[in-house]
């Protein structure tokens, strides 16, 4: 064969192979965008964004008569970030003028049902609400504020967003966002070439790939499909993703895609997705309440959410918002003007993100749902959970807390900061958890003490010693009982001899007395006397889960329990006598809120109302005169509280448990590696207690005494009864059964009834005076 | 005939004397036949005639418009939703026994009827003084009783009711 023919031959043999593989090379390639076609399309088109669950505190109540002064009212819409406006715009403002305020509320989803915006009048002095109307004038009976949201239970190391519909978008967003990031949206087809090649210039220089050039649509394939990495060949498959998507859907449907979707700042584990949810985290208002100058730093955040971070580098998040408005004022997006007064306003960021302003409430939420709920279901599946969380009393108690254990820090001049303590404040005749607090750094979510702190109860255990007594009928509150030394010999051939707090022994004591004095030897005696098996038994009849180890040490104390579990024993005792389970869920809803779960009010009878009822009159004692009387000092003068206070061995915890007719809180403070506080119960923990329910504006505990029982007067130390007046007496009033007989105070002097003729003299000159 | 007129006086401004003079108290409420925490129908109707109302409650507006607001909910067959409305109610007048007796009669109707049992008992421990509220109580009591079969124990709690204030 010739040279040239075989020349020719191979020739056209390349030219075939070529052709060939360049036919392989297309079909390959179509196939390839084939498949991103179809994969984009499918996931796209049935795409769900894995929503957190949204946390929602209880609404405000507002009715004529509600104990809520002007002052209170202005601050909780303030934490809803409503704003003072000199008129009623738009919902999210108001407008205040002396004892009136009108507010433009918000459209709302309550775990019942759904509220429209309206107008509301309110008219409030400076202890209550004294009128309530609506728009047209007309009084109405009973409103709620807007729940606030504090937070959401995303997965770890997890996005977090809300998602917005095109109506809760302000108009001005998607023209920003076209204006800063991508003028073509409209026109383009997913990619803009001309941006491509400017980048790729750019980046040819500075060798490296550094230019976006990317559309909106590339963007938002990015986040969405995308793994982070820069190289050539995910240009090309974002390239190639961007054109399908745009195929197939509208330009509205990828706006609203994208600003559900894109990655606008971090905090701690949490990724802040969307507009939706960069609004709340930054201004703590809905999107659509955003004006130009916010709706313009979230449109600078986009290029880069840390770099511009307004909370951390705030001259850079400014430049860069002045930049957005000055493009949009270019663009004829916006007035020159409005684009100079947004420019010369504050960043306007909230000092914290909302949803990490309570993550021990939180914490306690979360485990509630864990029981019913997998995981997933709280972290994907945009549930809305309604709770008891009282903003103002969680803020209070947290505040409290803080300052309460610096002051008894500085007075025994310990040099760390690491005294801590934990709050629980419930409302006792709901079951709701109204506040916790599990340790003195706020906002910070690691150990929770209100929830894991089990600790030894001391002597916040001694109600239910002298419950367990007086159910047995055989003592009532003015039953005298020995305080003397005690001797137990144990089953081990070892000796319990438990002292009193003051190492005095006071001999024979009425029950009243021995409770609010915290006598340790005449609860020990009257334990044993019932029976130790069966004061554990009340524990558990009041809610305590782990069954306490039967020992006389029991009688003092010695079972552990959790300032909760403290709060879920004291709710029998605020009661009446009805357990009830502490709940801080109150109901569920779906994503498109239907009701999944509710946690109605449960009650369980554990106890008669007239024993509960004793033992509650002797622990007023315990804050009228025993261990707990330095709150008297604090809390008002005619607010009557009952309580207790408990101390463990070696003053390592400090506890007081107690409550009003409206509050319940539990106090605990110790070290987290047990040391020895040098603090009692009535020193450290009642000073946080009694500030805690001061600052609650909390009513006075008032059950009405039931039946069975008739009110005494006795002296507080002999248990003798009072009849008329006696010298050297300490006057307490406590009810016993009606059929009890006392033994008399001897030496008093009867109260005489007037005579008949001082009477007639008496009313002759009241009817004179008329 | 004067000394009698006289003596007619006498009396008469003693009497009057006597009512003026003798101290004012309230009429003790009629002892509860059995406490409030114990199940009903164990002991009979202890008292003969109808005490006296030493008061009466009633419920504020805020909670009267959330009971009408929790009544047609309940008519709806909603539930849930009337007992978070009454809930509502209750943590505003939560000493008063027509909020729990409120939150009880959804219970019975939402099938729940130890609830409304308890509830009742609860009511009763705070209505004291007040018959019309006791009765209601009893009432509740004696339906939740009914339901589960208790005929025995519902007569002797609807005893009690009509004995307080008669059907």
């Amino acid at each position: 064969m010739a040279p040239r023919a075989r020349k020719v031959r191979f020739r056209r043999f390349a030219w075939r192979s070529a052709l060939g593989l360049a036919v392989i090379a297309i079909g390959a390639f179509c196939l390839y965008a084939y498949y991103l076609d179809r994969t984009v399309t499918q996931q796209f088109q049935g795409r769900r964004w894995t929503l957190p669950a949204q946390v929602y505190a209880a609404p405000l109540e507002l009715y004529v008569g509600a104990p809520l002064p002007m002052s209170e009212l202005v601050a909780e819409l303030a934490r809803l970030q409503y704003r003072a406006a000199p008129k009623l715009d738009r919902p999210g403002t108001y407008h205040r003028q002396d004892d009136r305020i009108d507010v433009a509320l918000r459209a709302t989803r309550f775990a019942d049902e759904v509220r429209a915006a309206q107008v509301l009048t309110i008219v409030a002095g400076a202890h209550s609400i004294e009128a309530l109307r609506d728009a047209a004038g007309q009084d109405i009976p009973i409103l709620r504020l807007d729940p606030l949201l504090i937070g959401s239970i995303f997965p770890t190391h997890g996005e977090d967003r809300i998602v917005v519909t095109p109506a809760e978008v302000p108009v001005l967003l998607p023209e920003a966002l076209k204006a800063v990031e991508d003028r073509k949206f409209d026109s383009h087809h997913g990619v803009d070439p001309e941006a491509v090649v400017r980048a790729m210039w750019v980046d040819l220089r500075s060798h490296q790939i550094a230019q976006g050039g990317s559309t909106l649509t590339q963007q938002l394939v990015k986040s969405y499909f995308l793994n982070s990495r820069q190289t050539m060949g995910r240009k090309v498959r974002e390239a190639l993703m961007a054109f399908a998507l745009e195929a197939h859907f509208t330009k509205s449907d990828l706006m609203n895609a994208y600003i559900n979707e894109i990655y606008l700042g971090q905090d701690g584990d949490r990724a802040v997705h969307g507009f939706g949810l960069a609004s709340q985290f930054y201004f703590g208002k809905p999107l659509a309440e955003v004006d130009l100058s916010e709706l313009s730093l979230l449109v600078a955040l986009v290029r880069g959410p840390s770099f511009y971070d307004p909370r951390h580098h705030p001259e850079r998040a400014l430049a860069r918002r002045n930049l957005v408005l000055k493009l949009m004022a270019d663009l004829k997006v916006i007035t020159p003007q409005d684009a100079a007064n947004a420019a010369s306003r504050p960043l306007g960021v909230t000092s914290r993100a909302a949803g990490a302003y309570y993550p021990s409430y939180l914490d306690f939420v979360r485990r509630t749902l864990r029981r019913d709920y997998p995981e997933s279901d709280l972290t994907q599946e945009g549930l809305k959970i309604y709770t008891s969380l009282e903003p103002r009393a969680q803020d209070d108690a947290e505040q409290t807390l803080d300052r309460e254990l610096a002051r008894l820090e500085k007075s025994r001049a310990a040099t760390s900061a690491s005294l801590d303590g934990a709050v629980v404040i419930t409302s006792p005749v709901s079951g709701d958890v109204i506040a916790i607090v599990g340790g003195r750094r706020i906002g910070y979510s690691g150990f929770n003490r209100a929830l894991d702190a089990a600790r030894p109860m001391g002597s916040v255990v001694k109600p239910f010693v002298y419950l367990t007594a007086l159910e047995t009928h055989r003592y009532n509150p003015a039953s005298i009982v020995q305080d003397a030394p005690v001797d137990i010999r144990m089953s081990n051939g070892t000796h319990w001899r438990p002292l009193n707090f003051t190492r005095r022994t006071y001999g024979p004591v009425p029950l009243v007395c021995a409770l609010a004095e915290s006598l340790n030897q005449a609860t020990v005696a009257v334990g044993m006397d019932i029976g130790v098996t069966h004061v554990a038994q009340t524990l558990q009849r009041f809610g305590l889960e782990r069954a306490p180890a039967q020992v006389p040490a029991l009688l003092l104390g010695a079972v552990n329990a959790t300032p909760l579990e403290v709060a879920q024993l004291y709710t029998g005792l605020a009661n009446g006598g009805y357990r009830m389970p502490l709940r801080a869920v109150r109901t569920v809803l779906s994503a498109s809120g239907q009701p999944l779960k509710a946690f109605p009010l449960e009650l369980t009878p554990i106890a008669q109302p007239d024993v509960v009822f004793e033992v509650d009159q002797m622990m007023q004692q315990v804050i009228e005169r025993g261990t707990g009387r330095a709150a008297r000092t604090i809390l008002p003068r005619d607010v009557v509280v009952v309580g207790k206070s408990g101390t463990t061995q070696d003053l390592r915890d400090s506890w007081f448990a107690g409550f009003s007719g409206s509050h319940l809180a539990v106090v605990w403070v110790g070290y987290d590696d047990n040391r020895p506080t040098g603090f009692t119960g009535s020193a450290a923990a009642l000073a946080i207690w009694s500030r805690v329910l001061a600052s609650l504006g909390t009513t006075s505990w008032s059950a009405a005494m039931p039946d069975p029982l008739t009110e005494v007067a006795i002296d507080y130390w002999s248990g003798l009864q009072i009849e008329g007046t006696c010298a050297n007496a300490d006057t307490v009033r406590i009810a016993v059964p009606v059929s009890t007989q006392l033994a008399k105070k001897p030496g008093c002097i009867a109260a005489a009834a007037p005579s008949l003729s001082e009477r007639l003299a008496e009313r002759v000159r009241a009817i004179i005076h008329q | 005939m004067m000394i009698r007129i006289a003596l007619l006086f006498l009396f008469a401004s003693l009497a009057a004397c006597r009512s003026l003079l003798s101290p004012e108290r309230p009429p003790q409420p009629a002892p509860e036949p059995a406490s409030s925490a114990t199940p009903a129908g164990a002991a009979p109707p202890a008292v003969s005639t109808p005490p006296t109302p030493t008061r009466q409650y009633r419920l504020g507006s805020a909670a009267t418009a959330l009971v009408a607001q929790a009544h047609s909910r309940a008519a709806a067959g909603d539930y849930p939703a009337a007992t978070a409305t009454l809930e509502r109610a209750l943590r505003i007048e939560p000493e008063n026994p027509l909020a729990w007796i409120e939150l009880g009669r959804v219970q019975l109707a939402s099938g729940n009827s130890a609830q409304a049992d308890h509830m009742g008992h609860k009511a009763l421990g705070l209505a004291s003084g007040d018959p019309n509220a006791q009765a209601a109580a009893w009432r509740l009591i004696a339906d939740s009783l009914r339901v589960r079969g208790r005929n025995e124990e519902a007569s002797s709690a609807t005893a009690h009711a009509d004995l307080l204030v008669p059907h």
